[in-house]
């Protein structure tokens, strides 16, 4: 079990080490970062000076062995737009991504599970043709579409939510009163964006969900069981569902992820500030260091949680660790 | 005995008023000195209270640094922070281009080698400690944002006369001097507190600013938001509104819906294609907001083999474009049609209106006539025509106008940094000679530095390089006679217009928005946009809104 663990964490920490190489070449091929803070007509000096601040008068080696030395260290370095360090930024909020993720995660899950658990049990029934075209609009309506008809007729006509940020509530780290009360804050400013968000993906849910259900319920186990008299209540609850949850619940996580690391056009219109953002003005500004830092930090959660899953189905599945 | 007692007063304060304008009068360099034109600060004695709350929506994400003038860039939104927070010897104000601030007089030698400056008594920080000519010694000597080599080089030697007098001496002439030291074009005028700098750092500095400005920094989420609380020492005047937000929207709906909802008070960048509805709004108000005038440039019009080297060319150009059409699409007929390519606020730039130069003609039938008379008769087919980011729809448009006379090519729609960093390239960052690249660029210090960027040979981002209007400027550079520099200046530029080496389209408005919190109710409001050539709408100290 050890071997396994340690051969799973070695590969955990080779994809890790080639996203951090990837992401260091691939910034550096989208143009110079100083003749943007430059502009037209800036003086050699000027830029030679910001260069020099921002570490690019080195070779390509010599960077890459600095920002690889800085990362081991926790260091992500500067900002180039927002001119303070990258993981106090992120840090900052991270927390932010972390509220509108869950919640459009829970906003998807409750929309896109019962939906299609309806759907599959009165198939080629009204219900089930209601649970078909949600899960179309869902997947085809894009989220800033929803965002802005949600802005028109809640914030603007009616005016019963806020449209803009996420409200004076803050998590800080420095002050543990933040952490749980955060949460639970602000909630007007919280649903437009996370019904949004959560909106495109609960039409994957449906369309999951539905399919999980209908191969479990032509399953010949399920056939027993109710062969057996067993109500159908119990059927559903106890026999079908739980079963057909495992891909449900596989799509969920990775959905989850997506939502709190790259809710970018959400986070863009409702001025969300959470790490989407940072991510597309890192991109729109050419801050190698924050768009490096965000795409790090996404990769690593990624890489994490495999870990972790891998190390999990390698305890729970004896014939998982001995086959690698 | 009252009326005694009365006449005394008044007898007492009759000698005082001349008494203190003597004593801020007082030279403080020898010799003939130079006419200044720099107006009086307006200070209002009553002390007011301050209250509400003014939320800003700016229109892209807010940089940290923006609060840190050592570190100033030219970009020009870096001066709202400066104008909240910090505070300058002289500055861009309503009354004047050169208003005294921190300083209440300013000398110039008549041979540009000497300045001085007489702050005012009882200047302070924020943090209470005094304002003194040492900390505008020390931000001079530290200042290394744009410009900084500029004045690196021509300084001689800065002599701190005494806590309210210094003197700056130069190695050669430095004409500039006042304009460039004026808050509005440089960072290096606006002092920073030397005691609290360098013990907080630049990271430090920008996490939480100290300056003498009219707001005191409170906090700030980079990116998204800071909030500044006024600060009721400030010595021209409380600032009337208490708390300003300022946040970062950059999409343009948001900022609309914001004001609609009224959790914004000011947004900028309004226009497009929602300005109709901003302009339909009867809860929001609206300011043109003119900033700089749109127009087209020729990279690699020098090249023999370029279509665009033949000036009847670029004038067949000139004549295909419907302005007004392109105005009434763009800004609803608000932005002028203009002969000039540089902002009529500078004060060295001549009007485009008829006045010094001509309202551009819109002429089908004769542009073909005058395309007819070149190598090209019947048009021809150019690489890219490039516009400013994100304004396609404009460029599309103009590619429209062209194609009636035969002039056919393709938008090339880069995203901002691309574009940015060709544009600072110069010709070199189009390559090849059959481009036509439209630009804007509201660039503080006058037509001068619109030219001396883009007209010549020596620039970076040179997109015009002619013998003889580099010997023009080597001219206006090696003069010291102000009134020769400026007709050398609207020399050139009569050139670069009347030789289709740049074409001019329309005065562009920038238009910002309030909604009904925003004081005094009516137009009244528009007093907030007086400041000459500034881009945003300060000072901010008189800025009121509903409590």
């Amino acid at each position: 079990m050890r071997r396994y663990i340690l051969t799973r964490a070695l590969y955990s920490l080779i994809t890790l080490w080639l996203l951090v190489t990837i992401i260091f070449a691939m910034v550096r091929l989208t143009g110079d970062p100083v003749k943007m803070r430059g502009e037209v007509g800036a003086d050699a000096t000027y830029e030679a000076q910001i260069r020099r601040d921002w570490g690019l008068d080195k070779s390509l080696p010599a960077q890459y062995v600095s920002f690889m030395w800085n990362l081991v260290r926790g260091d992500f370095g500067h900002s180039f737009e927002k001119s303070l360090p990258v993981g106090t930024i992120y840090f900052e909020r991270f927390p932010n991504s972390l509220k509108l993720g869950f919640a459009a995660f829970v906003i998807s899950m409750l929309l896109g599970v019962p939906l299609g658990m309806l759907s599959a049990l009165k198939v080629n029934t009204g219900w089930d043709n209601v649970g078909k075209a949600i899960a179309l609009l869902g997947l085809s309506i894009p989220g800033f579409f929803v965002g802005l008809v949600l802005i028109i007729i809640f914030g603007v006509q009616a005016g019963w939510l806020p449209v803009i940020g996420k409200g004076p509530s803050a998590f800080v780290w420095s002050d543990p009163s933040t952490w749980v009360t955060f949460w639970f804050q602000d909630w007007s400013y919280l649903a437009m964006p996370a019904f949004a968000l959560g909106w495109y993906f609960s039409g994957a849910m449906v369309r999951i969900t539905r399919s999980g259900m209908l191969d479990v319920l032509g399953s010949d186990y399920i056939k027993l069981v109710r062969l057996k008299g067993v109500p159908e209540r119990m059927v559903m609850v106890k026999h079908a569902l739980k079963n057909c949850m495992i891909p449900v619940l596989t799509l969920a996580g990775l959905n989850l992820l997506v939502m709190v690391n790259v809710a970018v056009v959400i986070e863009v219109i409702f001025n969300w500030p959470g790490v989407g953002q940072l991510l597309y003005d890192g991109l729109s500004n050419r801050d190698f260091p924050m768009v490096q830092g965000v795409v790090i930090m996404s990769g690593l959660f990624i890489v994490v949680l495999n870990f972790v899953i891998d190390a999990l189905y390698g305890c729970v599945d004896p014939r998982i660790r001995l086959s690698r | 005995m009252i009326k005694g007692l009365l006449a005394l007063v008044a007898a007492l304060a009759l000698c005082a008023t001349p008494f203190g304008d003597a004593a801020a009068q007082k030279p403080i360099l020898s010799g003939p000195l130079a006419k200044l034109d720099i107006k009086p600060a307006q200070i209002e004695g009553k002390k007011g209270t301050p209250k509400g709350t003014l939320t800003i929506a700016q229109h892209f994400a807010l940089d940290p640094g923006w609060l840190d003038p050592l570190e100033h860039s030219y970009v020009l939104t870096m001066q709202t922070y400066d104008y909240l927070v910090h505070d300058a010897l002289i500055k861009p104000m309503p009354q004047g281009e050169f208003t005294y601030s921190l300083a209440e007089h300013a000398e110039l030698t008549a041979d540009f080698r000497k300045a001085a400056f007489r702050l005012r008594p009882g200047l302070k920080f924020h943090d209470g400690q005094p304002l003194t000519t040492a900390d505008v010694k020390w931000t001079y000597e530290n200042f290394k944002g744009a410009y900084a080599k500029l004045f690196r080089d021509k300084i001689e030697h800065i002599q701190v006369v005494d806590d309210r007098t210094i003197i700056f001496q130069f190695k050669q002439p430095f004409l500039e001097f006042m304009e460039m030291y004026s808050g509005g074009v440089s960072g290096i005028g606006w002092v920073i507190p030397m005691h609290y700098y360098p013990k907080v750092g630049r990271d430090g500095f920008k996490a939480k600013p100290v300056g003498a400005g009219p707001y005191k920094f409170v906090s700030q989420q980079a990116g998204v938001q800071m909030v500044f609380e006024a600060w009721e020492d400030y010595w021209r005047k409380t600032p009337a509104t208490k708390t300003i937000v300022v946040k970062g929207i950059r999409d343009t709906a948001a900022r609309l819906a914001g004001l609609q909802t009224g959790e914004l008070d000011l947004a900028f960048g309004m226009t497009g294609k929602l300005l109709p509805r901003v302009m339909s709004d009867k809860n929001l108000r609206w300011v043109p907001n003119f900033t700089s005038v749109w127009w087209l440039m020729f990279p690699g019009y020098n090249e023999p083999e370029s279509p665009f080297h033949d000036k009847r060319v670029r004038q067949a150009v000139s004549l295909a474009i419907n302005r007004h059409f392109l105005s009434k699409q763009e800004s609803q007929s608000i932005g002028p049609v203009w002969g000039n390519w540089i902002s009529p606020e500078n004060r060295d730039a001549l009007k485009g209106d008829g006045k010094d130069l001509p309202v551009p003609e819109f002429n089908v039938e004769k542009a073909k006539q005058v395309l007819a008379q070149t190598k090209f008769p019947n048009g021809f087919e150019f690489d890219w025509y490039v516009p400013f980011v994100p304004y396609f729809d404009m460029a599309e448009r103009i590619i429209t106008d062209l194609r009636a006379i035969g002039i056919r090519g393709k938008v090339q729609s880069l995203e901002g940094p691309g574009f940015r960093a060709k544009m600072a390239q110069g010709r070199k960052g189009f390559p090849g000679n059959r481009t036509i690249v439209q630009n804007i660029d509201p660039r503080p210090g006058g037509a001068k530095a619109n030219i001396g960027v883009y007209a010549t040979c020596g620039s970076p981002g040179s997109m015009v390089c002619e013998p003889h209007i580099d010997e023009l400027w080597a001219k206006h550079q090696s003069s010291t006679n102000p009134a020769e520099r400026d007709r050398v200046i609207k020399q050139i530029q009569r050139i670069l217009i009347e030789d289709y080496y740049f074409v001019p389209i329309y005065w562009n408005p920038f238009v910002h928005a309030v909604g009904p919190k925003v004081l005094p109710e009516g137009k009244g409001f528009t007093r907030y946009w007086d400041t000459l050539h500034a881009p945003y709408p300060w000072p901010w100290e008189d800025w009121e809104v509903k409590g």
